[in-house]
């Protein structure tokens, strides 16, 4: 009897209550989408910066990773490999050979990062082989092709055939360099990355470059996936590092998952249950005040009436009930209602995605795509819920105890 | 079984220059099975008499004393228990809760006894039948006549089987014939259940049912009549 009743209290002024339910509705659908906002674009940050640039696993020479010298190649790669090919959770690998030089066309020159990989390996690496915006992707065949960033080949005035010079110190500190051809222009989520590389066949860079090597092994693990709970963890990661340590003779090579590689990512991650709290905590805040506003409201103008309530011997830990029921009730009802219109909108933008626009070359900085798509989990979606009935319950305290403190004849003499 | 007041005082305001003492010193007894109604001006004190023997308003001083206990040194649990079991109320505007219907305003007060769903469905609908009101058991308050809320109200206050029904002007908002179908009602519960009902009321045709009558002026019970005397 007491849930029929304070159901149909709830409902005793219709307009108010369907106000207040909007609000919560609206106000819900608002926040959970910016929550979905927030977490998928830092999840398409951290997706984009394990597939384009870190990999989950990185090996390099335990001297490269603080001083990026030519000859610090790593130790023993054979053994790193071989291991690698007894991990059943290893998807590829690409070993690369790197060089910090100068790139220069007709026009202009500019400091870039050289990347001699195999294109083979590299293709299932990186998604850079099927995201060519012109010409193809690294073969054998030619002389010294190259690959370059839309970005540089803007900046060089370079198109597909241009001719460029890629010039660096050897491993004798003589400056040697090649001439190479643009066989093709790529582009990336982060404008960064596309302003400092470039790709040319290993063989070639370590011709030049006068040794034999390699200066990085990328690894990338089968578990990479959207799905946003393995997205935002490197447990995998770790055990399959915890593996390839026992092929890392007297630990002359470091292995680095990607939170070790790009700290930032790790603090991202860190940030985002903050972030998510911190927006979610100013709505219920203001939510809060307007349950209690209606509770105050609601209550008050019954005050005679839970006199009457308690003159007939409706014991008064009953009437604090009735007062915390119709708050919660407002609060699952609201939340249910949000929480379903939230999803529904979620799961829209999850299809049409959320386009940037004007934001996109400043979202490019970051590695973010141009186009985001909200990602909320189910976790997610029960904890608003579960707050919001809270934040109800919570503001309906104060109402429910000033009613209890009255005597019945004294709340039978308020004239509201 | 009585209801005994000693020496009973209301002051309100007691701690301001102004203290307004609405019932003075009463010694009271009123027994099981009477119909008694207490007559007076406005302010007379009727409505704090009452109040203080339907155990809902505190006395600053003296007694209420019902089957040999105090009400006012029960704790507050078991006072409203006390009022839920023994007393029943009828008030000027019905109290009725206008979000329930007849019948479930009259279950409602027998669901807080802990009585099972269908025994209150069945005395329910038997006490409305009883008010004339078998016909109107799902209508919402809004949707009855004052005279019928308050009939849904006499219900109501029988409902848990109650020793006494306090009845605040229960006529007052009435018309004659209304007030006429409720007294009659209300004596043919007294005569047949031996409920004791108890008026405040300035009606003279309330008073001229009452087998006795009270007179109160200034806090201070200024007559007190049996029914012959009051003829």
């Amino acid at each position: 009897m007491l849930i029929k009743l304070a159901w149909r209290n709830l409902w005793r002024n219709k307009l108010r209550t369907s106000i207040m339910l909007s609000a919560m509705v609206f106000g819900l659908m608002g926040v959970v989408a910016m929550m979905g906002f927030m977490t998928g674009m830092y999840g398409n940050m951290i997706e984009n910066a394990i597939a384009w640039q870190t990999s989950d696993l990185q090996v390099h020479n335990r001297k490269y990773v603080d001083n990026p010298d030519l000859k610090l190649i790593i130790q023993s790669p054979d053994r790193i490999t071989d291991a690698l090919a007894e991990i059943p959770e290893m998807k590829a690998w690409s070993a690369r050979f790197l060089v910090d030089g100068m790139v220069a066309s007709a026009r202009s020159s500019r400091g870039i990062r050289i990347n001699g990989v195999d294109s083979y390996d590299e293709a299932r690496v990186t998604p850079l082989a099927s995201k060519l915006v012109e010409g193809n992707w690294l073969t054998n065949e030619g002389r010294h092709p190259v690959l370059v960033s839309q970005k540089t080949a803007d900046r060089l005035r370079l198109r597909l055939g241009s001719k460029v010079v890629l010039t660096f110190s050897n491993i004798d500190k003589d400056v040697t360099g090649a001439a190479f051809r643009v066989t093709g222009i790529f582009t990336t989520p982060s404008t960064g990355f596309d302003d400092g590389n470039l790709y040319v066949r290993r063989g070639d860079l370590m011709k030049l470059a006068g040794i034999e090597g390699v200066h990085e092994i990328a690894i990338v693990l089968n578990t990479t996936n959207s799905k946003i709970g393995s997205l935002f963890s490197n447990e995998l990661a770790l055990q399959v590092k915890a593996k390839l340590e026992t092929a890392n003779t007297y630990k002359l090579n470091s292995i680095r998952d990607w939170q070790e590689i790009q700290p930032m990512l790790a603090t991202i991650i860190s940030q985002i249950g903050v972030s998510n709290a911190i927006v979610l905590g100013i709505f219920m805040l203001a939510m809060g005040f307007g349950i209690i506003n209606i509770m105050l409201m609601s209550v008050f103008e019954r005050t005679r009436e839970f006199g009457v309530l308690m003159a007939v011997g409706m014991q008064k830990h009953k009437v604090f009930t009735l007062i915390i029921l119709e708050a919660g009730l407002l609060g699952v009802t609201g939340g249910i209602l949000g929480v379903c219109g939230a999803w529904t909108l979620v799961t829209i933008l999850q299809v049409t995605g959320i386009e940037l626009g004007a934001m996109a070359e400043g979202v490019g900085a970051l590695g973010v795509d141009t186009t985001l798509y909200p990602q909320v989990s189910a976790g997610e979606y029960f904890l608003t819920l579960v707050t919001v009935v809270a934040v109800s319950l919570f503001a309906a305290l104060y109402p429910a105890r000033q009613i209890l403190k009255l005597s019945p004849v004294d709340a039978m003499a308020e004239k509201h | 079984m009585s209801i005994q007041t000693t020496q009973l005082c209301k002051i309100y305001n007691q701690d301001t220059d102004f203290p307004v003492h609405a019932v003075k010193a009463l010694d009271l007894k009123i027994e099981q099975g009477e119909f008694v109604a207490v007559m007076g001006p406005s302010g007379s004190g009727k409505t704090t008499l009452l109040n203080m023997i339907g155990g809902i308003d505190e006395p600053t001083s003296g007694k209420v004393v019902i089957d040999g206990n105090d009400i006012f040194e029960l704790s507050d649990k078991d006072l409203i228990a006390f009022r839920r079991d023994n007393i029943g109320f009828i008030f000027q505007d019905y109290s009725l809760l206008p979000v329930l219907t007849a019948l479930e305003n009259v279950e409602f007060v027998m669901q807080l006894q802990g009585h099972s769903e269908a025994e209150c469905r069945a005395r329910a609908t038997e006490l409305l039948h009883r008010v004339g009101l078998g016909g109107h058991l799902h209508k919402v308050p809004s949707k009855l006549s004052g005279g019928q809320q308050q009939r849904v109200a006499v219900a109501r206050a029988l409902a848990p089987r109650p020793r006494f029904v306090m009845a605040d002007e229960p006529t007052a908002n009435l018309d004659a014939a209304n007030t006429s179908e409720l007294l009659d009602i209300m004596q043919q519960l007294n005569e047949n259940e031996g409920t004791t009902f108890i008026f405040s009321t300035h009606d003279p045709r309330v008073i001229k049912r009452a087998r006795r009558v009270i007179v109160f002026e200034d806090g201070q019970l200024t007559e007190d009549k049996s029914q012959g005397q009051v003829q």
